[in-house]
């Protein structure tokens, strides 16, 4: 499994496919994220931010490899670790960029209010369960189950959307429950919502996985 | 769409699949790589290094050749080093050495193929499932293709191909199987040809082609000013001698053959 996630990582960066998402999330850090803001409001919005990036991310890693090279790895290795590689590598990408955006929100936010350390754990917490509900919605809305490029990226973005909107999303309860903790000063620790995006992104995961075994 | 099919491949058989185009060959050969899984039923046994090579591999990778190779010689789980050292070497063996800096979206078709089939051959595999991996590869490459195939299979691994020449690896095959509608169904092994000729008897070949034609290689003869020929062999060697004439590059055309008193 390491050297399938260190070869789903090589084709992922030398791609330069990465940059686009990249690059778009940074501007939207860069244009919400200002220095004084109240720290939990801004990570909130930076983890906010993360769920299309990371069903981004994750589509680009299950369509990176050609399928004439996938179906070699998958010879070798077996087709549900080499789809579980491909998802993992696209949510270690999300939780890189989503920790790197939540460090530049720790370092020049206002950090007045909350306590450094609780902002800190809270701020990891809900860029983790962003990162997970995104990348589930990438799993979803990418091959093996949605085959087709126009459909994928539609599905990707409205999944995205209604994870964001929707009351029993994991990522939107992780967000509002950080920004109204701004409100309040107080930062509340989404465990509830951890363990929900974890097992979303546990069942999606393991459906795509398995999806992907049946018919390539 | 494959049915009711049931096919043992015993560990150092060499197995032939052969069948209409679109018939299911590949898909057979993807159940049996592993890559695929069948609807209802299953195939079990499968060894835990299997490799696969498709028929068609021109892929547009962000890597070099070695660097692919050795990611993939570690998924098959070998270390870095090894993996990178046997790349090496079996690119060398291919006559691909010197495309392993080459980045993969910038092989030919052919060197492509090669590299295809060097990362299934370079971990050894104990079953190596190949869908018409000849096609593409220049002749010596075939050829080592073939004492690949045969190296694995005295190692005791299990070996399951598809090719379009009937000729491939022909009499060296432990079992053959033909895809028929939805099934799988034996063929018979092809009893060797016995040479029906007494020992020491020829065959006078006449052939002809455009003047100014040279033998291709292998045949000794002076074809004359019209393009014309003679050759005398010795009968048992009769068929090859007609197999490269007519499959030379332009063909000859074979006149008479006659066998001497």
């Amino acid at each position: 499994m390491t050297a399938l996630l260190r070869y789903q990582g090589a084709l992922l960066l030398r791609s330069q496919r990465w940059l686009a998402p990249f690059v778009a999330y940074a501007a939207f850090v860069a244009v919400g994220i200002r220095p004084g803001d109240p720290v939990l409001d801004s990570l909130g919005y930076a983890a906010a931010g993360l769920v299309p990036l990371a069903a981004w991310l994750v589509r680009i890693c299950v369509t990176n490899e050609p399928g004439a090279a996938r179906d070699c790895a998958a010879a070798a290795a077996g087709p549900v670790r080499v789809h579980a590689a491909a998802l993992l590598t696209g949510l270690a990408g999300a939780l890189l960029t989503g920790a790197l955006a939540a460090a530049a929100a720790l370092l020049v936010c206002d950090r007045a209010a909350t306590g450094p350390g609780a902002a800190a754990v809270a701020g990891a917490l809900v860029t983790v369960v962003c990162a997970l509900t995104g990348s589930a919605v990438g799993a979803l809305s990418g091959r093996p189950l949605v085959r087709r490029r126009g459909y994928g990226i539609l599905a990707a973005a409205l999944g995205s959307l209604l994870a964001l909107v929707l009351a029993p999303s994991p990522a939107r309860g992780a967000v509002s429950a950080l920004v109204s903790g701004a409100r309040s000063g107080t930062a509340e620790v989404p465990l509830t919502a951890l363990a929900v995006a974890l097992a979303l992104a546990a069942a999606t995961g393991t459906a795509a996985c398995l999806a992907a075994a049946r018919r390539g | 769409m494959l049915r009711g099919i049931c096919l043992e491949v015993p560990p150092g058989a060499l197995v032939r699949i052969e069948g209409g185009n679109g018939g299911g060959k590949s898909t057979l050969l993807r159940l049996v790589a592993g890559i695929d899984a069948p609807t209802e039923g299953r195939v079990g046994g499968r060894p835990p290094r299997t490799a696969y090579v498709p028929e068609r591999f021109p892929v547009a990778l962000p890597l070099t050749a070695l660097s692919y190779l050795t990611h993939l010689g570690r998924v098959h789980g070998l270390g870095r080093a090894e993996a990178a050292r046997r790349a090496a070497h079996w690119l060398d063996r291919f006559g691909a050495a010197g495309h392993a800096r080459t980045p993969m979206a910038e092989l030919s078709k052919g060197t492509s193929q090669k590299v295809a089939v060097v990362q299934a051959l370079l971990a050894g595999p104990d079953l190596l499932v190949l869908d018409e991996a000849w096609t593409g590869l220049d002749a010596r490459a075939r050829s080592e293709l073939d004492l690949a195939v045969a190296e694995r299979t005295a190692a005791g691994a299990a070996v399951v191909f598809v090719d379009h020449d009937p000729a491939r690896l022909a009499g060296v095959s432990d079992a053959h199987y033909r895809v028929e509608g939805t099934g799988l169904a034996p063929v018979a092994p092809v009893a060797p040809v016995v040479p029906a000729v007494a020992p020491g008897s020829r065959v006078r070949i006449r052939a002809a082609a455009a003047p100014g034609s040279v033998l291709p290689p292998g045949l000794s003869g002076r074809p004359g000013p019209d393009g014309a020929v003679v050759l005398t062999v010795d009968a048992a060697r009769s068929d090859e001698v007609l197999r490269t004439l007519l499959g030379a590059r332009p063909p000859w055309h074979v006149r008479t053959v006659e066998e001497l008193p």
